[in-house]
């Protein structure tokens, strides 16, 4: 009998029958798969056929047939085989599918496709969707689980600035930025929560006891700094022109910018919102002769002053 | 999972294993779907034609004691269509494992984060009701504490790209290229579109350059379908890497100070090499260099070029053209 075919059959003898059945029973009633040979290397099969049942979730449990303790039964309950039934809209399956559609991570799609057969044929038409490219983070199915079951972890860190050191968390919980994923958490040796990007962990982040829960009212996300454009409130307001060629490009980025005019040369000014200080004259720079800052002075005397001591290196 | 080996030093039944996993998956589908067409079913499950058949081959000779033909599984293809019968208790699917529960979860979410994400209302209340049905067995306190930062930054032409890489019309579209940092005009043929690291990107054929190009796309400024269609060329999508080495290539070495690591963070290095200060050396493969003088105009002093040296003279260049800017804006 094939392989496959025999746990088949296991699955659907266990799911079906009213009482546990001892190994004998089963022997009996699949004497294809387990009755031509001796009784100890069909007993190894069958272990090793139970150890692949659990390796793909199928919840097979061991329990005592008697009140003595001496025989033991196999059975699945049923409630912890099947999945409940879950009423997803065709829209609801096919941006699930869009989600999970990439190479490489099989087990997102594996499970994707286990929510279809509630669904109609419609989810077809998704299939064509974008997919969202996994950063594939070593760490993250650790960082998941210390999250969903509130433990402590224990990892190597090297801050953005490149300093490394030894980090105890509290898993509070997780939030994704930019395509990166954070973990947020009590820091025991800070006694402060902080923010960690998992691609900064070097090695294997360690799972350790419990930790203690988040603070009512947590939200992992408002921990994650999102970098210069959105640090805090703005304070300055800046005039850039930027040349024609590239006004569309950095208008775009900058939250609530407005277009003062077009020049004669089309050339187009520009007013924004900007957080004080560095940034501003770091992102103008990055456009080089492309853009002039007009005001604030101070931005304007930096931005030419940095642009001196380049020249006179 | 790691094979098993059995005492012959056989390869264990690790393949019956993937199989099983599969059929659990398929068959409630089947069962719930009479009549599926074969290839519908194949493409919707991640399998080809053959091996579906293969295992519904197996499926048919399985069924429940006593084994009669009252009890065996009934598998009836017809005209490409796929009917079973007599397998009710495979009416419904596994569980989701716990690290499937976990990992559809947070690429979900990650999803749903994303900037001018049409489906992203459908993708949230589909979580929400995944996280409702499977319980904390499967997620534990997961749903409550992982979430994605707000990004409502603009995408410009997302939408009309997708449209577009769908229905395969080609495009014209007037593109920022941060690599040569000038706005060019070119005719795209946009084949897919996904969303990496924070980014939506077009892969596409560049009429321009007559090659594979990857576009970023909210550096899209315009978009508009010429009317022609293409026939798509098996570009890749998600997954390729970020940035294809080319044979003109230069390699340029960078040392940058502590607050310029993040350099190395954001785009992609052949090589880093810790100075032991907090510095980091770099080396990064460039096409061309415009992108990188102004990238070391805007880090200035925080790193110094090391290779090749007329990146020097190109970034004081540059400085210069700047700078000039200024005097020209004052007068």
């Amino acid at each position: 009998m094939h392989p496959l075919e025999r746990l088949v059959n296991l699955v659907a003898l266990l799911l079906e029958s009213r009482t546990p059945l001892t190994f004998d029973q089963i022997r009996e009633k699949l004497a294809e798969g387990y009755g031509h040979q001796d009784v100890s290397s069909a007993k190894r099969m069958f272990e090793r056929d139970k150890d692949i049942l659990r390796d793909i979730g199928v919840p097979i449990e061991v329990v005592s047939t008697d009140a003595w303790d001496v025989e033991q039964g196999y059975t699945i309950d049923k409630d912890r085989y099947y999945l409940p039934e879950i009423a997803f809209t065709p829209e609801e399956i096919s941006a699930l599918f869009v989600a999970v559609r990439s190479a490489g991570d099989g087990s997102a799609e594996d499970a994707v496709r286990k929510l279809l057969s509630g669904v109609d044929r419609g989810i077809l038409a998704g299939l064509g969707a974008p997919a969202l490219m996994s950063e594939a983070d070593p760490n993250l199915p650790a960082a998941a689980e210390a999250v969903a079951e509130n433990r402590r972890v224990r990892f190597s860190y090297r801050t953005a600035r490149g300093d490394r050191s030894e980090r105890t968390v509290d898993a509070f919980g997780l939030a994704v930025r930019g395509g990166h994923w954070y973990l947020v958490g009590l820091d025991a040796g800070r006694a402060e929560v902080r923010s960690f990007r998992l691609s900064r962990i070097s090695g294997t982040l360690e799972l350790e006891g419990e930790g203690t829960p988040p603070p009512e009212g947590f939200r992992a996300a408002d921990h994650v700094w999102g970098g210069p454009l959105d640090a805090e409130e703005p304070s300055i307001t800046a005039t850039v022109a930027f040349a024609p060629q590239v006004a569309w490009w950095a208008v775009r980025g900058v939250r609530d910018a407005e277009t003062v005019r077009t020049r004669d040369d089309g050339w187009i000014e520009v007013r924004m919102p900007w957080p004080q200080g560095e940034p501003l004259v770091s992102w103008v720079l990055s456009f080089g002769p492309d853009a002039v800052v007009l005001e604030p002075e101070e931005v304007r005397s930096e931005v030419l002053g940095r642009l001196e001591a380049i020249l006179g290196s | 999972m790691a094979p098993e080996r059995t005492r012959s030093g056989r390869k264990a039944p690790e393949r019956a294993s993937g199989r099983l996993r599969r059929l659990l998956t398929v068959v409630p589908y089947l069962v719930r779907n009479e009549g599926t067409k074969v290839g519908d079913a194949a493409q919707l499950f991640g399998m080809s034609e053959a091996d579906l058949l293969a295992d519904l081959d197996l499926l048919f000779v399985s069924g429940l004691p006593p084994y009669g033909p009252g009890d065996l599984i009934d598998v009836d293809i017809q005209d490409g269509r796929i009917w079973i019968g007599m397998a009710d208790y495979f009416g419904r699917p596994l569980r989701l494992t716990r690290s499937e529960a976990l990992s559809l979860y947070l690429r979900g979410t990650a999803l749903a984060g994303a900037p001018g994400l049409e489906e992203a209302p459908s993708l949230s209340s589909a979580l929400a009701k995944l996280a409702e049905a499977l319980g904390p067995e499967a997620l534990g306190e997961l749903p409550e504490r992982v979430d994605s930062a707000t990004d409502d930054r603009a995408v410009g032409t997302l939408s009309e790209v997708r449209r577009a890489a769908a229905e395969h019309q080609r495009l014209r579209i007037e593109y920022y290229a941060a690599s040569g940092a000038e706005t060019t005009e070119r005719e795209i043929d946009p084949e897919e579109v996904f969303f990496a690291l924070g980014n939506w990107y077009v892969a596409a054929w560049d009429h321009r350059s007559e090659a594979e190009r990857l576009f970023r796309a909210d550096r899209i400024h315009a978009a508009v379908a010429t009317g022609e269609r293409f026939e798509p060329r098996g570009l890749r999508g998600a997954g390729r890497p970020l940035y294809t080495p080319g044979v003109d290539d230069v390699s340029v070495t960078l040392r940058l100070r502590p607050d310029a690591r993040w350099v190395a963070e954001y785009y992609e290095t052949a090589r880093e090499t810790e100075l032991g200060d907090g510095g980091l050396e770099i080396e990064l493969p460039a096409g061309r260099l415009e992108w990188l003088d102004r990238l070391l105009v805007r880090l200035w002093p925080d790193a110094e070029v090391l290779e090749p040296p007329e990146l020097r003279d190109r970034v004081r260049e540059l400085a210069e053209r700047t700078r000039d800017r200024y005097r020209d804006a004052q007068t």
